[in-house]
């Protein structure tokens, strides 16, 4: 079975540009859900699929979809999240430099199942190329008359924005990223209410990842079972995985959801250097929880990650070698966590600060005894105890490395002695 | 209503409470530093944290809701030691400067540290050094590393005054209050800021490194700089016994009031205040007698008025007594007023000298800068200004009551018609050029120093007590009145059984059932 889906058409030359895009069926998906389906048959069929957001949570896309409420006074909104600042990812660009039109057909479809006539795209302000394409694409595709009034005669309206940040790892999170659309310093907002109802602009608003939305033309497609088949029976579809690291052919491989981390590492991306052993690996973005090298047997759909005491995060596989120390990976960790709190929360504010002041210590070689019993201690505390899940973020990794190589850093430690 | 479990306890709380509130309903303390009652909560502390039966995590009680048979933990072990996790947070990077600290003594930082924390520091890093003396407003001094982050500042200045000064800038560790292109705090409302700071973070210059909270006694008043009426406590030193009038004011703060003022005070009543209780203030008793001026005992004093009133009264001429009063005057001084001037003496030419009114804010501040006109009003006074040319032909004694006569009339066309009057009676709390035309100046309580009541602009009949005097030799305006009414032999049964202001306030509501409704 071919399994690339989303990213089957890359290697087409200007596949960005919609007469391309539409020589090779583009837009059927669309035009399949406005004039064939009602809103809600399209929400039921990407509930059947399966389909879980690729942004980070793995929340199912249709249940979120549902919980917008449908009779309300107030404007709905998409926000599509490409602010891609997970350590580690760099899948949702691939998607957007290649086939925007794929990225825009999901979010017409969505729009249309959830009644949405107003939709932003939040692009990570570096992605400075990448939102000029897809400005170009949006052009061409009101042009087409595919956005804008009356789309397709049926009398469904869309405007599409592309909103650039301004380089800040907190507005990815859903309501920073929100904040951050209506102007205002990126803060997470408290929870609930949820953006379902009180989102954008204090608007019942949907938010998802590029990814997730390019998967939705695939399902109106070729239905729910055809997703179903390609992924886990509770996570359909396939999924764009980033490989980094020690590997030798770092890269996005689009992988069945559920196929194993060994496999990923030794077969699509062609394995350690030789010489190299495999020492750990970070299975989904920085923020989650590391597997030693004997605990990579395992298959990549959310639950199953879960399972085994980490997340599937935004799919991205950090792979680490026995070269490199345990405590340059904390350091790492400790310092992008620190330095992208919001600040606004205690635990999180003060936590990472104080947890990357001791590993800097550490690191400078001036580590004590108790510093790694001190940084689980910390990060304990920090664990589900913040106002936004970044704090979690920040926690989970430091406390998964502190316990799994206690031995590695105090011995470190001992060495500097 | 909703019932619910608080540490095992059931008990009933209306429906969409807080959890926090329920808590504080049936007096469980639940230490916070982001919320406060006046704002949506804003959840970024994290100290409120509660054990809700179900919830995988600890949920913060500052913004959850009750659920009906909810089941809360308030002090469970995991909660203490949640709460102690946030705390070793904000205390390693604190500054411990309490010792020149002026919150010192009511920190809620300090309070939750014996409540939660009492453990040694394992924090071995370098702190973050920060701006410790940051101007932010006139009288604001903001110190970056004592402070929480607890935004009430912000959201004080964002949901209540609208005037957005301060907001949060830069991120993380870093994170800090500040004003945006250094513009100061300005708005009229800026003294609330260091009542809403939880920690010594924003500190008033008027206050700063004056005194210690726990010297200070807390009064309950009203504000007398307006007719709003705000309810506020007076924070004074309460003197030494040996030494006469060394009580003194250190500070005014909100009392809370949700039908007057809520949980604020304008800058104008706080900052005034002091000013007033302070600066000019009458202390000694004098007798004017041509070049000589002299110093009397109150007794020879209140005689020789009370021959002066007499000898008219004699003459059935006491209608030639006329009166300027002022409206600083209690709800009791007035109806006193009445019952011997215009109801005993007859006395007709009555006339009001209050300050100027001022500009209203739309907020607390009123138009009218003194407390107590609707009270006059409804004694049945009107509230004409006085009027030089009905006064003078028609007066032998005139009695002014406050030092406001000497600001509205006429661009000092008062002095030489006063010098017309033969004998003219000035009782005064403060001193201004009245003192030098008056015959006799009668040194007066001010309004934190004396016992009554005020009737706000919206009716609301409020207490004030005698508190904080900061002069020796004066006495409240009730006090000169009855002497004064037993010195003419005035229906000595009635005026007799009125020495102490709560007959007086019985007497009064007995007349004019109004004044009854005391809060
Ligand atoms: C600190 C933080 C950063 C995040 N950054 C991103 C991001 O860059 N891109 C993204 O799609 N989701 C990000 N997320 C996840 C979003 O909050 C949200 O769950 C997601 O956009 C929902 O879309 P999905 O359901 O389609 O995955 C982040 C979450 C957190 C807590
Ligand atoms: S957890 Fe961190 S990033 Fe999230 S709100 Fe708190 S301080 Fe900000
Ligand atoms: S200055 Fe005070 S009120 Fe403002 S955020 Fe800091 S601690 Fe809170
Ligand atoms: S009081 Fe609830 S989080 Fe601050």
């Amino acid at each position: 079975m071919e399994t690339k889906v989303l990213t089957k058409d890359f290697g087409l030359d200007h596949l960005y540009r919609i007469g391309v895009y539409l020589e090779q069926g583009g837009y059927r998906a669309v035009k399949k859900a406005l004039t064939e389906w009602k809103p809600e048959q399209v929400i039921d069929e990407v509930k059947k699929a399966s389909l879980r957001g690729r942004g980070g949570a793995g929340f199912p896309a249709g249940l979120k979809w549902s919980f917008v409420p449908q009779k309300t006074d107030k404007p709905k909104y998409l926000c599509v999240n490409a602010d891609e600042g997970e350590p580690g990812t760099f899948k949702d660009r691939s998607i957007m430099a290649h086939d925007p039109h794929l990225l825009i057909e999901g979010i017409i479809i969505a729009a249309y199942a959830v009644g949405i006539h107003t939709a932003y795209i939040y692009i990570r302000g570096e992605y400075e190329l990448i939102a000029r394409r897809l400005e170009g694409a949006i052009g061409e595709a009101y042009a087409k008359g595919y956005l804008g009034k009356n789309i397709l005669g049926i009398g469904f309206d869309l405007e599409l924005y592309v909103h650039r940040g301004a380089g800040a790892y907190i507005c990815g999170e859903e309501t920073g990223l929100l904040e951050s659309l209506e102007g205002k310093r990126g803060n997470p907002r408290l929870k609930p209410p949820f953006p379902a109802s009180v989102g954008l602009f204090q608007s019942p608003t949907v938010i998802n990842n590029v990814e997730t939305l390019a998967n939705v033309p695939f399902i109106i497609l070729n239905g729910a079972g055809w997703f179903l088949e390609r992924g886990s029976p509770k996570d359909g579809g396939t999924r764009i995985f980033g490989v980094s690291g020690a590997v030798n052919k770092p890269g996005i491989y689009e992988l069945p959801v559920g196929t194993s981390l060994r496999e990923i590492i030794f077969t699509h991306a062609g394995g350690l250097k030789p010489g190299r052993a495999l020492k750990a690996v970070i299975p989904g973005g920085m923020s989650c929880p590391i597997f030693k090298a004997d605990e990579v047997d395992v298959k990549m759909d959310c639950d199953c990650v879960a399972a085994a005491g980490s997340m599937l995060g935004s799919g991205a596989v950090i792979v680490i070698d026995d070269r490199t120390p345990i405590l340059d990976v904390l350091s790492k960790v400790a310092k992008f966590y620190a330095h992208e709190s919001c600040g606004q929360c205690t635990p999180c504010r003060l936590g990472t600060s104080w947890i990357h002041k001791i590993v800097k210590r550490m690191a400078a070689g001036k580590g004590r005894a108790d510093d790694v019993e001190t940084l689980v201690r910390l990060s304990t505390n920090i664990k589900g105890r913040t106002l936004c899940p970044l704090g979690d973020a920040a926690a989970l990794p430091v406390l998964a490395i502190a316990r799994k190589f206690k031995a590695e850093l105090e011995n470190t430690m001992k060495g500097n002695a | 209503m909703a019932k619910i479990f608080l540490d095992g306890k059931p008990v009933e709380v209306a429906e969409g409470t807080t959890v926090f509130k329920a808590a504080q309903q049936a007096g469980i303390a639940i230490p916070h530093f982001c919320y406060h009652p006046a704002f949506v909560p804003e959840g970024s502390c994290r100290l409120c944290l509660v054990e809700i039966e179900g919830s995988p995590k600890l949920e913060l009680s500052c913004s959850t809701v009750v659920r009906e048979g909810m089941k809360v933990s308030t002090q469970s072990p995991t909660v203490r030691e949640a709460r102690r996790g946030v705390l070793e947070f904000i205390l390693a990077e604190h500054p411990l400067d309490c010792p020149i600290c002026d919150k010192a003594g009511e920190c809620k930082l300090q309070d939750y540290y014996q409540d939660y924390g009492l453990t040694e520091s394992v924090f071995r890093e370098f702190k973050e050094k920060r701006e410790k003396k940051v101007r932010i407003g006139d009288k604001l001094i903001l110190d970056r590393e004592r402070c929480v982050l607890c935004t009430r500042c912000v959201r004080f200045l964002a949901e209540i005054t609208k005037t957005h000064e301060l907001g949060l800038f830069e991120r993380g560790i870093h994170a800090e209050i500040g004003g945006y292109e250094n513009e100061p705090v300005r708005n009229g409302y800026s003294g609330n800021l260091v009542d809403l700071c939880p920690v010594g973070a924003i500190t008033d210059t008027d206050f700063r490194f004056k005194t210690r909270p726990w010297f200070l006694t807390k009064g309950e008043s009203i504000c007398p700089l307006c007719s709003r009426g705000c309810n506020i406590y007076i924070d004074y030193h309460p003197g030494f016994p040996r030494v006469p009038g060394s009580a003194k004011v250190y500070r005014i703060r909100p009392r809370t009031n949700d039908a007057v003022n809520g949980p604020w005070i304008c800058d104008h009543g706080r900052y005034g205040f002091i000013d007033l209780q302070q600066k000019n203030r009458c202390q000694t008793l004098v007798w004017n007698k041509g070049e000589r001026t002299a110093e009397w005992s109150w007794d020879k004093v209140l005689i020789t008025i009370g021959e002066r009133v007499k000898a008219l009264r004699e003459n059935g001429k006491t209608n030639r007594i006329s009166l300027i009063l002022t409206t600083w005057l209690t709800n009791e001084e007035l109806f006193l007023i009445k019952k011997i001037f215009k109801d005993g003496l007859g006395v007709r030419n009555v006339f009001f000298a209050d300050p100027a009114p001022g500009p209203e804010d739309g907020f607390l501040l009123r138009s009218e800068r003194t407390p107590n006109r609707r009270g006059a009003r409804e004694m049945g006074f009107d509230l004409k200004a006085p009027d030089l040319n009905a006064l003078v032909p028609d007066t032998d004694i005139l009695f002014i009551f406050g030092p406001h006569f000497a600001g509205i009339s006429h661009d000092g066309a008062w002095k030489p018609a006063l010098e017309k009057i033969p004998v003219k009676i000035l009782v005064t709390s403060h001193l201004n050029e009245l003192a030098s035309t008056a015959d006799f100046v009668l040194p007066a309580a001010f309004l934190a120093e004396k016992n009554g009541t005020l009737t706000n602009a919206d009716g609301r009949v409020q207490k004030i007590a005698a508190i904080a005097r900061a002069c020796f030799d004066i006495r409240p305006e009730s006090q000169i009145l009855l002497d004064l009414a037993r010195e003419i032999r005035l229906d000595d049964s009635y005026f007799g059984a009125l020495s102490a202001p709560e007959a007086v306030h019985h007497e009064l509501v007995k007349e004019i059932p109004f004044f009854g409704a005391l809060p």
